[in-house]
Order: C-alpha cells, then structure tokens, then sequence
C-alpha cells in the first residue's frame, strides 16, 4: 500500500513538472515583471468585443478595438478639432449639405478600392435600417449623393452641425459594399474586411481576437506584428495577468490594486478621465420636497464630493459641476474641476426653506453598475443625515434599475452616470430640455429650453458652444442633476511600453509604442 | 433496450418543463432591450428595438413560436451575437468538456487513494487528516481557491500560466479548482462505501483464505465499494458540464459556463436557452450512463 501512494505521489510530481514546461518557462523568479521586445501587443479587456457588424451594438469596448481594422472618414482630435482619414477634404456647403472628398489610392483588406459608392452603402444602411443599434445616431442623415469615384455629398434632414461628431464615432468606419454584396453579411462577419492598419486573422470568442499587420495600409505602417486581445472578466485575473507579463495592457485595474501593480518592477498604472459623469438627478416639481431649489442647493452643499473620490475611488475621479467635461464640444470649463461643500450652509438653507429638523427622501442608484455605486449611494446617505436629511436608501440591479429608469418612475432622487460618445453638449444636456425633463426631473426652465434648442441647430459653432456653456451656468444652479464627479479610468500597461490612454477609451494600437 | 427507449420518453415532459421554467425566468428579470441600449437613448429607439426582437408579442404567443422552432432544432439567434444560438453553445462544448474531464481525472486521482487509505486506516491519524481535509475542501468556494490558485501558483511561483485556453498548462489550475470540491465528496464516499463492505462476510472469507491485504482491498472490497461512487461521478460530470460558471469565469476559460453567464446577465434568452436544453439533456443522460454503468459493475441489478 506504501509503495503505491509513493508510485501516485511520483507520477502525480511528474504530471505537474510536465505542465509547467513550455511558454512559461520564460518567466523566472518572482519578480520584475520580464519586458521583452516582441512584435505582438496584447490587450486584455474585460469583456469580449460584440461582433463585426459596426452598425449593430453600442459598446465602446469593441469599437476600442474595431478602430484598428476600420477607418472613419475623420476623426475627432477634441480641441485640436477634426483630421482628415478617409476623407481628404470637406466642407459645410450649406446648413443640410456637406460635401467630402475621398482620399484616393486606398484599399480594403481584399484589395477592393474604396470609392464613394462604399461610403453611400455604409451611411445610408444604418441611417435607413431601424432595427441596427446605432440607428439613432445616423438617422439624421436623408441621404449620401455620390458626385464621382472620390468625391460625395452628405444632406441631412435638418440642420446638424455635430455631423462630423456622428461620423467620427462607433459605427463610421467605412465597409466593403462589394465584398458584402456578393458574399453575404454571414461571410462578412465571419471574415472582416476593413481599409484599416491591421487585418483579421481568429476570433475565438470570450477568449481571443487576433489582428495581424495590413502590409498595404495606405498611412504609416503598422507597428505591431500582430493584435491580441484577451477577454478577461474577472478584475484579479486581469490583474494577475499584467504581473506575470501575461499581457502589456490591462484595462479597468480596480483602484484597490493599484499599489500592488505600481510596486512591481516592470509594470504600471496609467489613470485617465473618461466621459462618464457620475450624478445626482432629482425630480424638481412642486409636489416633491426636491422642487424647492433651496432644498437642491442644500443637497449639493451637503455631499462632500471631493472625499468620496478620494476614499471611496482612490483618486480615480475628477469633482464637477457640469456634464460636458474639456474635449467636449460646449465644455464649460469654469465648472469642471470645481465642487461645492458647505455643511453648515446647508443647514441653513434647510431651515430657510422651512425644515429645520430636516426631512426624509428616498435616494434610489443602481447596485453593481458604476465602480462603488452602492458604497457612494451609502455615503451621501450619511453625508446627506448630518445635515438632517433622512435617506431611505433603494439600491436595485441594474436591469430593474433600467426599467424604473425607462418608466420614469423614482422618487425625488437616484444616482446615475451617463457617458457621452458623441463628444458634443447636444447629447449630454438633452434629457434637461422642457420636453424631455418631464416625469424624470420635470426640470422646467424656459431660458435654459431655448438656449437648447437653438444650440442644437445652430451652424455656427462658436455661437454654438457659447448657448451650451450659458445652459450649464444656469443649470449649475438650478440643480436638476447634482454633478459630483468623472470617474477616471486605470489601465495597467507594462513598462515596456508608451501608451496615453485616450478619452474616448479606444485602442489604436499604432499610439501604442515599444519604449 | 425496451429500458432505454422508456428513459428517453420519460425525458421529454420534462425537457418541455425545463424550456418553460427557463423562458418565463429569463423574461420576468429584466428586459434585454433595456440593457443593450446606453442610458441616453430614446423611447423610439427601445421601442422599434423590442419590436425587431419580437418582444412585443404576448408571452404565450412568444412561447409556442420557441416551442415551433426548437422542434425544428431553431433556438433562435444570440441578440448579442446575432447568430445562430445552438452553433454558439455548440462551439463552447470542446473547451467545457476538456475543463470537465480534466477536473474529474484530478478528483478521482486525489479521491480514489485517499478514500481507499482513509478506510483501511480506519480512525488512525490519516484517517482523521484526510476526512478533515476533505470537509476543508468541500467547503472551500471555487472562486476563492482558483484567485489563491492564481496568486501562489501563477504570480507568486509562475509554474502555470494565469488564465484563457491553450497548452495543457492552462488547463491545471482550473482542473484543481474544480476537481478539489468533487475530489472531497468523493473521499467521503469511498471511506463510507470502503468501511461498510469491509466488514461483510466475503472480506473475512477472503481473508481467511489467507489472500493478501491488498489483494482483497483493491480487488475484492474497492470494485464492490464502486457502485454509489458512480453515481456521484455521472451526476457531478453532468454537473461540471453547466456548473462551471465560476471556475471559467475566474480563469477566462471559454466555455460554456461564462457564455452562459454573460448571456444571462444579458438576458440574451436564445443562448441561455439553448444553453440551459443542453445542458439538461446532459444531465439527463449522464443519469441514464450512471445507470447502466451500474448494471455492468453489479449484474445482479436487473432493469424490467
């Protein structure tokens, strides 16, 4: 009996020895992390992309990746305005009208051309088709007029001066309308074809999307031999996998290991912002106790917003007033970075509007959606009681979340972060105009609703962003939505590597660099 | 074969039960439009939405249009994925089954030896060392022993690679996490199963015959000690087959376990209900497998 547990235990040693040989032979010792100089850059992520049809999701994880194998006409720089890509040049000809012409000399992955007749497919599928997900995004647009091979006009139904915002965003990247007429949307999606720097070779799904290099690119050449990226749900895997030099980029690095990664020879942290606002939305009709804008006030002086990002974030996060943060077309910046706490304050403004002994609100946000939401919700809670408010808490999934959220149906307060891809204030205020504030805050300001609708349509971007900075000063003080902070992003990258996280959260690998 | 074909007519009710039990489920948690469009969208744009998903449709009326495909053999498609559901879950299976074999070589090599031991040493310090380390080891959650698994085996001493598929490394740590939990069932059971036939009548014969002690251990009492193992290791496997949300989860494993979690949390319901069919039919036919595995170790069991 002896001698057979002996025999186990051996083989059992020789199993173990036999794994552990092969790729991670490379990795010796504990530590650092090993920085090699291999042509292949691997991403993880901690969701798996979509799929390949552009038109059809919305999630800014997979286009972080799409952004490599597709080209957009132009791209948004932020302040530094739009640059040319496919299009080589543009112009507003009149207020529905934009005419563009094509870079030419440019081909798909297949060695298609591309030509303005791949353009026309592309916009109008996804203007025309209401069951795509981005539809809402491209319905703006009446139609594409192709003038020559290289050269097409775009009319819009009405007046769309954030045009060049739509089309520098998900779902603008340029498809083969040959290839996919003739081989079907199947084949397409199971072998893309795009104009971009890199090319498609295997998805396996929820495990990894490989790229490889597109020699013919018609910019600079591809750095990278080849694209991994990993999806990798869970945050300690991810993490564990930065250490071990598993992968150079890891995305959404909880705050907590922070430390841990930065103590490690060969791997960092980088923190950046993100379009993401995290706030308060409170109903502002004369039936709630939030309708009385001394009361509002008094929230916002209440909660110290600087401490919930420095204890419960970490630091990862930006205070504001406003929701339209710099990069943002209509930024008013003189809001951003700034906060209000006055406790004291407060008080009074409580007692001014006829509580002094407080009084009681139900504060609703959503549990698992936003990094900490349910520990935020908790701490303005407490912050909020010791001015004398009584919060009853009401954390919820966030599918039933959504559902109240769509039915309009919370009571005076809940906690919410919205993201912004069009990189514009259109997107970020709309939901305050008279007709879309009702039954959620009821936020009835005519001045601000004009200013609104004005911006929307106006073709003149100066005037423009002045109507959307006017709105926020108003809005700032009107306090339909209490902004408390951006939430930042933390990627953890290894040291081999030069990478500035971008504030739109793509991935083009090109920007990504060996050191 | 009369046996057979009566266990596989009895399946049908309740594989019928299974897909209303799982339609109803996934309908009333949540709304997939909801969750597939950002907070800042339109009511027009849910509601064409949920119409091009057929959501708008009465609930038994969504149910028997299900109940009409899948006798087709249609599950419909992924919203997510927008393809074929069934070819989605079927694409997952290789990657389950290898996790799942692997984890059940790795129980039955702890559990086997162990179980034996810890029976012949009855009451002994071993004995008292592995039923104690059993219960350790059934109590240990999976997620919490794959990160530990993580931080000492691949961070700390780097022998194994951290997580997705590939090389047979990547398959240890997943295996050991998941073989640990059955492995300490099993032990118990062995030990159970071991003591009892150790004491019947046939053992002191054999013994009195003088054959040697581990002739009658491995040979006479281990295979007569087989039987309720069996039946654990059928289910457990058919179990392994669906149960390994977590373990793929935490190891980035693409099976069918995180397809099925991401798609749950979703509410992406072709998958989850193609998922949910086959993974019942595995179950129901690893219980039939358990079966007449049994009739093969002990003739004497008899099917009518």
């Amino acid at each position: 009996m002896k001698k057979q547990l002996w025999l186990l235990l051996l083989v059992l040693t020789l199993i173990i020895a036999g794994c552990s040989g092969g790729e991670t032979s490379n990795t010796e010792g504990e530590e650092p992390v090993e920085t090699s100089d291999s042509k292949t850059l691997v991403i993880a992520n901690g969701t798996d992309i979509v799929t390949f049809d552009i038109h059809d999701h919305n999630t800014t994880s997979t286009e972080a990746v799409h952004v490599n194998m597709f080209n957009y006409l132009v791209t948004n720089q932020g302040e530094d305005g739009f640059q040319a890509d496919l299009a080589e040049s543009w112009e507003n000809v009149d207020d529905t009208t934009w005419n563009f012409k094509l870079r030419e000399g440019v081909t798909f992955h297949n060695g298609e051309e591309l030509t303005a007749d791949d353009v026309k497919y592309t916009l109008e599928r996804v203007a025309k088709d209401d069951t795509l997900l981005e539809h809402g995004n491209y319905n703006q647009i009446e139609a594409v007029n192709v003038i020559s091979d290289y050269e097409f006009e775009i009319v819009t139904k009405n007046p769309e001066p954030a045009l060049l915002n739509r089309l520098s965003r998900l779902g603008s990247g340029i498809l083969p309308q040959e290839y996919i007429e003739t081989e079907g949307w199947e084949v397409f999606l199971e072998n893309p074809v795009g104009t971009g720097p890199y090319k498609f070779m295997e998805w396996q799904r929820d495990d990894r999307l490989t790229l490889e290099a597109n020699t013919e690119y018609f910019g600079d050449a591809p750095k990278w031999e080849e694209l991994v990226f990993r999806s990798i749900p869970e945050d300690s895997t991810r993490v564990s996998e930065l250490l071990t030099g598993g992968v150079d980029v890891a995305v959404n690095i909880p705050p907590t290991d922070v430390d841990r990664i930065n103590e490690t020879e060969g791997v960092t942290t980088v923190q950046s912002p993100t379009q993401r606002v995290m706030m308060l939305v409170l109903r502002t009709d004369e039936d709630s106790v939030t309708g009385d804008p001394l009361v509002r006030e008094a929230i916002d002086l209440a909660i110290d917003k600087q401490a919930i990002v420095d204890s419960l974030l970490e630091g990862a996060g930006t205070v504001t007033r406003t929701r339209v943060t710099p990069g943002n077309v209509g930024a008013n910046e003189d809001l951003y970075g700034q906060t209000l706490y006055d406790p004291e304050r407060a008080k009074e403004l409580l007692a001014e509007a006829g509580y002094p002994d407080g009084f009681e609100l139900t504060l609703t946000g959503p549990n698992g959606r936003y990094l900490k939401d349910r520990e935020t919700v908790e701490l303005i809670a407490a912050m909020l009681s010791e001015v004398g408010i009584t919060v009853n808490q009401e954390l919820i999934e966030w599918s039933a979340f959504n559902q109240r959220y769509q039915d309009r149906d919370f009571a005076e307060m809940f906690y919410i972060g919205y993201g912004n891809s069009m990189f514009d204030a259109s997107l970020a205020l709309d939901r305050l105009t008279i007709e879309n504030a009702e039954g959620e805050t009821d936020y009835d300001n005519q001045e601000v609703n004009d200013l609104l609708l004005a911006a929307e349509q106006n073709m003149d971007p100066e005037e423009r962003a002045q109507q959307y900075q006017e709105a926020q000063e108003i809005i700032a003080e009107d306090r339909p939505q209490i902004y408390m902070f951006q939430l930042d992003a933390i990627t953890g990258i290894n040291e081999r590597l030069d990478f500035e996280p971008l504030l739109n959260e793509m991935f083009y690998a090109d920007s990504i660099t060996l050191k | 074969m009369k046996y057979l074909f009566q266990s596989m007519v009895k399946t049908i009710p309740v594989l019928l039960l299974i897909t209303l039990i799982v339609f109803l489920l996934i309908r009333v948690t949540g709304d997939p439009v909801s969750l597939m469009l950002p907070e800042t969208a339109t009511e027009e744009e849910r509601d064409s939405l949920r119409e091009s998903m057929g959501l708008n449709e009465p609930l038994p009326i969504q149910y028997f249009t299900y109940l009409g495909e899948l006798v087709t053999g249609d599950f419909g498609d992924s919203f997510r994925y927008n393809t074929d559901a069934l070819s989605l879950v079927l694409e997952r299976l290789p990657a389950t089954f290898e996790l799942a074999i692997a984890s059940m070589i790795v129980a039955i090599i702890i559990s086997v030896p162990l179980g034996i031991l810890s029976a012949v040493k009855r009451n002994s310090f071993f004995d008292l060392f592995i039923t104690g380390g059993a219960v350790l080891g059934k109590a240990m959650p999976n997620f919490w022993l794959g990160i530990m698994l993580i931080l000492f085996l691949s961070v700390t001493f780097q022998i194994f690679p951290v997580s997705g598929r590939g090389t047979l490394g990547h398959l240890v740590l997943p295996a050991i996490t998941l073989g640990t939990g059955i492995a300490a069932e099993m032990t118990r059971l062995i030990r159970s199963s071991m003591l009892e036939i150790l004491e019947q009548d046939f053992i002191r014969t054999a013994r009195s015959k003088g054959l040697g002690e581990s002739i009658i251990v491995n040979k006479h009492a281990f295979r007569n000690a087989l039987i309720p193992v069996v039946t654990i290791m059928a289910l457990q496997t058919a179990t392994l087959v669906g149960g390994t949300l977590i373990t793929e989860t935490v190891f980035a494993w693409p099976g069918l376990g995180q397809l099925l979690v991401q798609s749950v949390n979703l509410r992406d319901m072709a998958v989850v209900q193609a998922a949910t069919f086959i993974i019942a039919i595995f179950v129901i036919l690893s219980n039939l497998l358990a079966d007449l595995i049994y009739r093969f170790l002990d003739p004497r069991i008899k099917y009518e």
